[in-house]
C-alpha cells in the first residue's frame, strides 16, 4: 500500500513544515517501499532532513542537519551500516523514473548536468556510468546512486541584512556579493533578499524594484516547467536553466529588471555581462564559492570581477551559529566591516 | 403471415450477426491505422517537444478518437495518481482498461505492451527507435489484419444473410 500523501491545503504557507513539504514533493518521487520507510521515521528525525541517498546496495541514507543517519527497513535511525535497508537496483530505477516524471527525454540537458530538478523546486543529483561523446558529457546511463536534496525556503532570512543592503538615502540596492563554503545557505539567503526586493520593505520604506533573475542551474526559483516554485516576490522575472552571461544580456535588453541576480559568478564571460549591466545602471546581486575575502581573490576570473571594484557589500556566510550564520557583512568600497 | 414476420426477423437477425463480425474485421486494420498516428502523434511530442509524458499522452489522447484516446487517457491517469508506478506500468494497465473496447486480438496487444517497456524511460534517441519499431509493426499488423477484412468482412457479411435464408428455408 502506497504510503499517504498529505492533502496540499493542510500545508499552510507561512509555516510550512518539513513534514508536510516532505510528504507533498519528496514522497511522491520515492519508490512505494522507501515511502513507506520515511514516513514511519520519528518526527524530530523527520523533521531534520537535508538530503534523502539513495545507492544501489548500500543502507538508505538520510543527510541530516549535522550528521547523516541510515535508517532500517522499519524505519528506525541507525549507524550500523547492517541494518540499514539496503537499496535495491529496482528502488533505484523506479526513483529515477518517479523523479523524472516517467520523461527521462525531457530531461536531457538537466542530466548532462547531474541534476534534475523537481516539483517545489528540491534537486536530485544523479550518478552513474556518464556516457561521454566528443569529450563532452552526453549522458549519464546506468544510473546508481540518486541524491535527494530537499530544498528549504526560510522566509525571512535576509530581515537581517536588509538595512545593510540598501541606501537609507536614495532607497537603492548596493552592488552585492555573498560569499560562503557550500552548504551554508548562500542560496536560501539570495532567494529571500530576492523575495524582499521585488516585493517591497514597509519597514526601510523600500518600495520594491523589478528584479530579473538567471537561474542556470535551477536553485534560486527551483523552476518547474518554468514557473518558479520557490516565492521570490512579486516583481521577479526568471530565466531558468539559462547560462549567466547570455541571461543577463537577454534580461537587460528585454525585462528592464533594475536589480539582477545570478548566483556563482565566476567566469570571465560573466564580467562583461556584469560590465554591461552596470552601464545600463542596474544593481547586481550574485554569489560566489570562497570562505572568506582572501578565498575568492585566488580565483582569476573572481579575482578580475572583484578588482574592477563593482560590488558595494561584501556579505560573508558561515556555520559557526548554525546554518546560514552571518559571518560579516562589509562595505567594498572602503573594506570596514558594517556589523563589527 | 406471422410465419413470414417471424422469416424475415431471422434473416435481419442472422444477416445483422454476420454484419457485426464483419465490422470487427474492418475494425481492427482501421484502429491499427490510428494507433501508428497516434504514436507519430507521441513521437513529436517526445522527440521534438520534449514534453513530459503525461501531458504528452493528454495531448496525444486529446487529438485520437475513441477508443484510441482511452488508452493514452488511462495511462496519463494512472501516472497523475502518483503511486510510485513507472510509465510501463501504468501503460500495462491501461492496455488491460482499453482492451475490451478495441477490436485489436493479442498480437497486437502484444506489440503495444512490448513497446511500453521502454516507454519514458530513456534518452530521445532511444525513445525515436522504440516509437519507430512500435510504429513498423503496427503497420505490419495493419497491412495483415487489411487483407484479412477484405477477405473475411465480405464472407461473414454474406454468409450471415444466407446463413439467415437457409434458416429460413429449412424451417419454412
Amino acid at each position: 500500500m502506497a504510503a499517504d500523501i498529505v492533502d496540499n491545503r493542510k500545508c499552510s504557507k507561512k509555516r510550512e513544515s518539513t513534514v508536510c513539504m516532505l510528504s507533498r514533493d519528496i514522497l511522491p518521487i520515492l519508490p512505494v517501499k522507501i515511502r513507506e520507510i520515511i514516513t514511519e521515521l520519528p518526527g524530530e528525525v523527520m523533521e531534520e532532513i537535508e538530503e534523502i541517498r539513495l545507492r544501489l546496495g548500500k543502507p538508505l541514507m538520510l543527510g541530516l542537519t549535522r550528521e547523516d543517519v541510515m535508517v532500517t527497513p522499519q524505519g528506525q535511525p541507525t549507524t550500523i551500516p547492517e541494518f540499514g535497508y539496503a537499496v535495491t537496483e529496482q528502488d533505484v530505477a523506479r526513483a529515477v523514473h518517479l523523479v523524472s516524471g516517467s520523461s527521462i527525454y525531457a530531461f536531457e540537458e538537466e542530466i548532462k548536468n547531474g541534476f534534475i530538478t523537481v516539483r517545489g523546486g528540491h534537486r536530485v543529483g544523479l550518478a552513474g556510468k556518464v556516457v561521454v561523446d566528443k569529450g563532452r558529457v552526453k549522458t549519464i546511463k546506468c544510473i546508481s546512486g540518486l541524491n535527494i536534496r530537499v530544498a528549504r525556503e526560510v522566509v525571512g532570512a535576509a530581515d537581517s541584512i536588509m538595512p545593510y543592503l540598501i541606501n537609507p538615502v536614495t532607497k537603492e540596492f548596493h552592488h552585492t556579493i555573498i560569499i560562503s563554503p557550500p552548504r551554508c545557505g548562500k542560496t536560501t539567503l539570495m532567494r529571500d533578499i530576492i523575495r524582499q526586493l521585488a516585493t517591497g520593505i514597509p519597514k526601510l520604506d523600500f518600495k520594491g524594484c523589478a528584479v530579473g533573475v538567471v537561474d542556470e542551474r535551477s536553485e534560486i526559483a527551483g523552476c518547474f516547467n518554468g514557473v518558479p516554485q520557490k516565492d521570490l516576490g512579486i516583481r521577479t522575472d526568471v530565466l531558468d536553466g539559462c547560462p549567466k552571461a547570455e541571461g543577463m544580456m537577454m534580461l537587460i535588453r528585454a525585462m528592464g529588471p533594475q536589480v539582477i541576480a545570478t548566483d556563482e559568478i565566476g567566469k570571465t564571460e560573466d564580467a562583461g555581462a556584469l560590465e554591461e549591466a552596470l552601464n545600463a545602471g542596474i544593481k547586481v546581486l550574485t554569489t560566489a564559492h570562497g570562505a572568506d575575502r582572501e578565498e575568492i581573490y585566488q580565483r582569476p576570473a573572481l579575482k578580475y570581477i572583484m578588482e574592477q571594484a563593482v560590488f558595494e557589500r561584501l556579505v560573508i556566510l558561515g556555520r559557526s551559529r548554525g546554518v546560514g550564520t552571518v559571518e560579516d557583512i562589509m562595505d567594498l568600497k572602503n573594506g570596514n566591516s558594517l556589523v563589527r | 403471415m406471422v410465419k413470414l414476420i417471424g422469416a424475415c426477423l431471422t434473416v435481419i437477425a442472422c444477416g445483422s450477426l454476420g454484419y457485426t463480425w464483419a465490422r470487427i474485421y474492418e475494425r481492427r486494420p482501421q484502429q491499427l491505422a490510428a494507433l501508428e498516428i497516434a504514436l507519430q502523434i507521441l513521437e513529436t511530442e517526445i522527440i521534438y517537444g520534449a514534453t513530459p509524458l503525461p501531458e504528452a499522452l493528454s495531448h496525444v489522447a486529446a487529438k485520437c478518437d475513441w477508443p484510441m484516446a482511452g488508452l493514452f487517457r488511462y495511462t496519463a491517469e494512472e501516472l497523475g495518481k502518483m503511486k510510485g508506478i513507472t510509465a510501463g506500468e501504468a501503460w500495462e494497465r491501461a492496455i488491460d482498461r482499453f482492451s475490451p473496447d478495441s477490436a485489436l486480438n493479442n498480437q497486437d496487444l502484444l506489440i503495444l505492451r512490448r513497446f511500453g517497456v521502454s516507454l519514458g524511460a530513456s534518452d530521445r534517441e532511444d525513445q525515436a527507435k522504440h516509437l519507430q519499431l512500435a510504429k513498423t509493426q503496427l503497420k505490419q499488423a495493419s497491412i495483415q489484419a487489411e487483407s484479412l477484412s477484405r477477405k473475411n468482412s465480405s464472407v461473414y457479411k454474406h454468409l450471415g444473410f444466407l446463413g439467415g435464408l437457409m434458416l429460413v428455408l429449412i424451417l419454412y
